[in-house]
């Protein structure tokens, strides 16, 4: 490249140089993350608790699972763009399964399991058809996975009629939204099982510790964080999406790679869809469950992934996530209006685009 | 072969002739917006008056989604049968809808748009949408004055609301905040906090509220415009622990919705009258037609409110929407 052309811009190679520089450009969403929890501590009347940290983690579970299925794809060089509806279906799927075998007469745990289970099995088939487009038809992924957009969008609405689905058994409120432990001025230590309180101020006091859905999905990453970063399979989608060529040449079987990529992105989608009927105790599919899909892909690339394939982990996709549902907390709890919520999300997307544009070297240096 | 088109033409020809005279009966036709209980609720109450005057009532495909992009061609094929003598439908878009319905008024066909309208509802003035007989439907800002003066009720009068909304582009749900906003300025000891949107994702409606909570400990009503808002609502006064001591009310009365009424998980539901809608459709339509009478170019049927109180009265079962 000739060197004139360079003058107009920064010399970033030079910049690439400085140690600090060096360490915030590595590092700026988790500084930019913590930054804003001290911000808003200041500014956000009730922000810095345990409670309000519950409700940001509790509000971004679903985003979380969506995103770090996101992330394997997208760390393959490819992109998945039917996870958002494809957790609608298995919402709407498995709370009709549910909802049905209560109606029946089974038990709540036997129709609770069954649904959940049939769910999470029923999310496989759009990742197997995705990949297998993908991988032996050659079909980009943008298309492949919006033609799922569509059929986990139709089937869907085919299902619930554009309704919630409701009339789940009691029981299924009560796992989705236990913690590990309570703790009440009054009545002590709990584990599992919430006290029983009366007065509004104790119940505004009682300190609940772990959301149950949280810990189950810290489990589920730190084994899918394992396996992207210590083993073969994790060390072979780095290469796949970093050069496919050199993957194939190295003896990587690549269209065999590229399917179970997209039903790893496809089950987390389809264990985001079971989360919610446990959530909220219904099963919900608007038009506008199509928007996760997006913040999820926003999220891994705040996490230090690259749209281009090869880079980008589960616990930066973590911190893309924290940070996302931080932002819309504080500035809520800021008495910002929603609109201009979504343009500060807007602003720290560009941020980190410019960041992965500009420091590629100093941000994923290996 | 050329014979037997010829012939086979003619008997349509009379067929269709005959079809006409033996159709001494009034033949309506109602094109709903979207297949939900709403609209069929509104069919049910139409059918019922269709029968007692002696209507012939003619529904349209109920469409998958709103939009016109759904509804137009389905209500395209529903008049092109022409012999049809009034047609009454919900406009999913206000302005989308105008030149095809005013291709189908000028067809000689007269037009009542039910529970949306277009242009901005009022047929009253010189427009290019003033051409429907009447507008039959809600008035959503009356709607939401209703509901901010039942929650105070509720309420004792005092307190914090909050409201979550869906969509700030949707014209319905934003005459129920306004309305509601004007509602709640009458108590003097009431307070609105805040109006989030949640694009009618329920669990962006739940983070919402529950953020809400986190910053007014002291919140004491909400009020969410459709299922998905309230139901959000209701998840995070789950999450906060603090079922009962919060009132949620809510807006149409779905069979999912008077469900959570009656486990205590919203306080409050607002229906409008569908059936009652379908029902004025037709009675207007036939005294129009049969005595030229007048139609009075906006109708409101009114409302009737579910408490904990009355959801399982007798009388009441009629305006559940099923």
């Amino acid at each position: 490249m000739a060197k004139s052309n360079n003058d107009f811009f920064i010399d970033f190679e030079k910049l690439s140089r400085n140690r600090t520089i060096l360490l915030v450009g590595r590092n700026w969403a988790f500084i930019f993350l913590t930054f804003m929890l001290i911000l808003f501590s200041f500014l956000g009347k009730n922000f810095f608790s345990l409670k309000n940290f519950n409700n940001i983690i509790l509000g971004v579970s679903s985003l979380l699972l969506l995103a770090s299925g996101e992330t394997f794809v997208i760390i393959s060089g490819g992109i998945d763009l039917s996870i958002g509806f494809v957790m609608g279906f298995v919402c709407i799927s498995s709370s009709i399964i549910m909802r049905d075998l209560n109606a029946a007469g089974y038990s709540p745990i036997i129709s609770m399991m069954t649904g959940s289970l049939i769910g999470l099995l029923l999310g496989l088939i759009p990742g197997f058809i995705n990949g297998f487009f993908v991988a032996k038809l050659r079909v980009p992924p943008f298309i492949a996975t919006l033609g799922m957009w569509g059929i986990a969008n139709g089937l869907a609405w085919r299902l619930c009629e554009g309704f919630p689905v409701g009339f789940l058994p009691l029981q299924v409120r009560d796992v989705g939204n236990a913690y590990l432990a309570y703790f009440s001025p009054k009545k002590g230590f709990s584990f599992l099982i919430k006290p029983e309180l009366t007065e509004r101020e104790d119940i505004l006091n009682l300190v609940k510790v772990i959301p149950i859905p949280i810990l189950l999905i810290t489990f589920i990453l730190i084994i899918f964080a394992f396996i992207l970063s210590r083993t073969r399979f994790g060390q072979h989608t780095y290469a796949i999406g970093g050069k496919v060529d050199a993957a194939i040449r190295a003896g990587i079987n690549v269209p065999l790679h590229l399917i179970k990529i997209y039903i790893i992105s496809s089950f987390f989608a389809a264990a985001a869809g079971v989360l919610l009927v446990f959530k909220l105790n219904m099963g919900v599919h608007t038009q506008y469950t199509s928007s996760y899909e997006l913040f999820a892909i926003a999220a891994v690339v705040i996490g230090g992934a690259s749209l281009t394939g090869g880079k980008g982990t589960i616990w930066g996709t973590l911190i893309g996530v924290l940070l996302i549902g931080t932002l819309n907390n504080g500035l809520m709890m800021m008495g910002l209006p929603i609109f201009y919520r979504y343009i500060a999300t807007g602003c720290i997307l560009i941020i980190a685009i410019l960041i992965d544009q500009f420091f590629p070297e100093l941000v994923h240096r290996e | 072969m050329k014979k037997f088109i010829i012939v086979l033409l003619l008997i349509c020809l009379v067929l269709s002739f005959a079809s006409t005279i033996c159709a001494a009966k009034l033949r309506f036709a109602f094109m709903p917006g979207i297949a939900d209980p709403f609209y069929f609720t509104m069919e049910k109450g139409a059918k019922a008056k269709a029968e007692e005057l002696g209507v012939e009532l003619l529904v349209g495909e109920y469409p998958k989604a709103w939009g016109p992009e759904y509804q137009v061609p389905i209500l395209k094929a529903l008049v092109a049968r022409g012999d049809i003598d009034l047609l009454f439908t919900a406009p999913t878009s206000t302005e989308a809808l105008i030149p095809v319905l005013k291709e189908i008024h000028d067809s000689g066909i007269p037009v009542i748009t039910v529970d949306t309208y277009l242009g901005d509802g009022d047929y009253t003035k010189p427009s290019n949408y003033n051409f429907p007989l009447a507008f039959i439907g809600t008035d959503n800002f009356l709607g939401g004055q209703v509901v901010a003066g039942q929650l105070a009720l509720l309420l004792g009068g005092k307190g914090k609301v909050f409201l979550e909304n869906t969509n700030p582009d949707v014209s319905s749900v934003m005459g129920r905040e306004l309305g509601f906003r004007a509602g709640i300025k009458i108590f003097p000891d009431m307070e609105l906090v805040g109006v989030e949107y949640c694009l009618d994702l329920q669990e962006t409606a739940a983070t919402q509220v529950s953020a809400a909570l986190q910053k007014d400990p002291d919140l004491e009503g909400v009020f969410g415009v459709n299922v998905f808002s309230a139901q959000g609502a209701h998840q995070a006064v789950v999450t906060a622990g603090l079922e009962g001591a919060i009132k949620i009310a809510t807006w149409d009365a779905t069979e999912t919705l008077i469900e959570a009424l009656k486990r205590g998980e919203v306080d409050l539901i607002l229906a409008q009258m569908p059936a009652e809608m379908g029902a004025l459709c037709v009675e207007w339509g036939v005294k129009h037609l049969t005595e030229g009478a007048e139609i009075p170019r906006k109708v409101i049927p009114g409302f009737f409110v579910f408490t904990q109180e009355n959801v399982n009265d007798p009388e009441a079962q009629q305006y559940i929407y099923k």
